[in-house]
């Protein structure tokens, strides 16, 4: 098992961020998701919003990871469950794969909330607990897709961003974008 | 962005133009009046489930790769 954790700073006020994450997909940096669905959406007594969605991905993986795992499937589904809060301005989102399940988990968890010195800031903290099953090597396939997971974080960074400065950029809401 | 089934695309863009309107004007500004998108999203709903059922994704359970079972491409 592999537990992988980071912390980013966007330098927009949480409102901004949180629309660009609800429609993070499509963007260039992210071209792997290839499929987003929404699969129910509520509100709970508290006046949080909770959305369900399905995600298929090609997953990128190392080559090497897929000849060891054995697997020439590329395309994964992923399923997400997300909670935003607007009073406590956290936005919470958990995400696990549910294929391929018997070779691998890679349980994702960001949270994106105001920081905490400065309001005009957002601070997105990441997790994700990454276990291979079933090979050998294990531990040296979870440090390759941690690696992974670390450069495709860095990818929704700027996702985000991209997403935020497109809107900015043709002043056009970021309900209008997609 | 694709819809998971590809010929629910088109509703899932109706679907979510309302629902990102909805969120970034009621929705953050604390505006608890009803849900605009109600009809669009069953209609897409309707497309999506069909969609999972047809290609056999697991969103209840899990999907195992056995030794007994043939590597197929998705």
């Amino acid at each position: 098992m592999k537990i992988w954790s980071t912390e980013h700073i966007f330098s927009y006020p949480w409102e901004t961020v949180i629309k660009a994450a609800m429609r993070k997909y499509p963007n260039p940096m992210n071209p792997s998701v290839v499929g987003v669905d929404v699969l129910d959406r509520n509100l709970d007594t508290h006046g949080r919003l909770h959305s369900h969605r399905l995600l298929s991905t090609e997953w990128g993986l190392p080559s090497i990871v897929r000849a060891i795992l054995g697997t020439s499937r590329t395309l994964t589904y992923i399923k997400e469950h997300s909670i935003v809060d607007p009073e406590e301005k956290k936005m919470e989102l958990c995400s696990t794969n549910i294929t391929l399940t018997n070779l691998v988990s890679v349980d994702e968890r960001l949270v994106y909330q105001p920081h905490p010195e400065n309001p005009d800031v957002t601070v997105l903290t990441q997790e994700a607990i990454i276990t291979v099953k079933g090979v050998s090597l294990s531990s040296y396939l979870e440090g390759l897709m941690a690696l992974t997971m670390s450069t495709n974080a860095r990818k929704g960074w700027d996702a985000i961003e991209w997403i935020i400065k497109n809107s900015e950029r043709e002043n056009v809401s970021l309900c209008d974008l997609y | 962005m694709n819809s998971v089934g590809e010929e629910c695309t088109e509703l899932k863009r109706d679907y979510d133009m309302c629902f990102n309107r909805w969120f970034a004007e009621k929705f953050l500004k604390g505006d608890r009046s009803g849900d605009p998108c109600t009809e669009v999203f069953k209609k897409y709903q309707l497309c999506v489930q069909k969609a999972i059922k047809d290609k056999d994704i697991p969103i209840d359970g899990v999907e195992f790769m056995g030794p007994n079972k043939e590597k197929t491409d998705r």
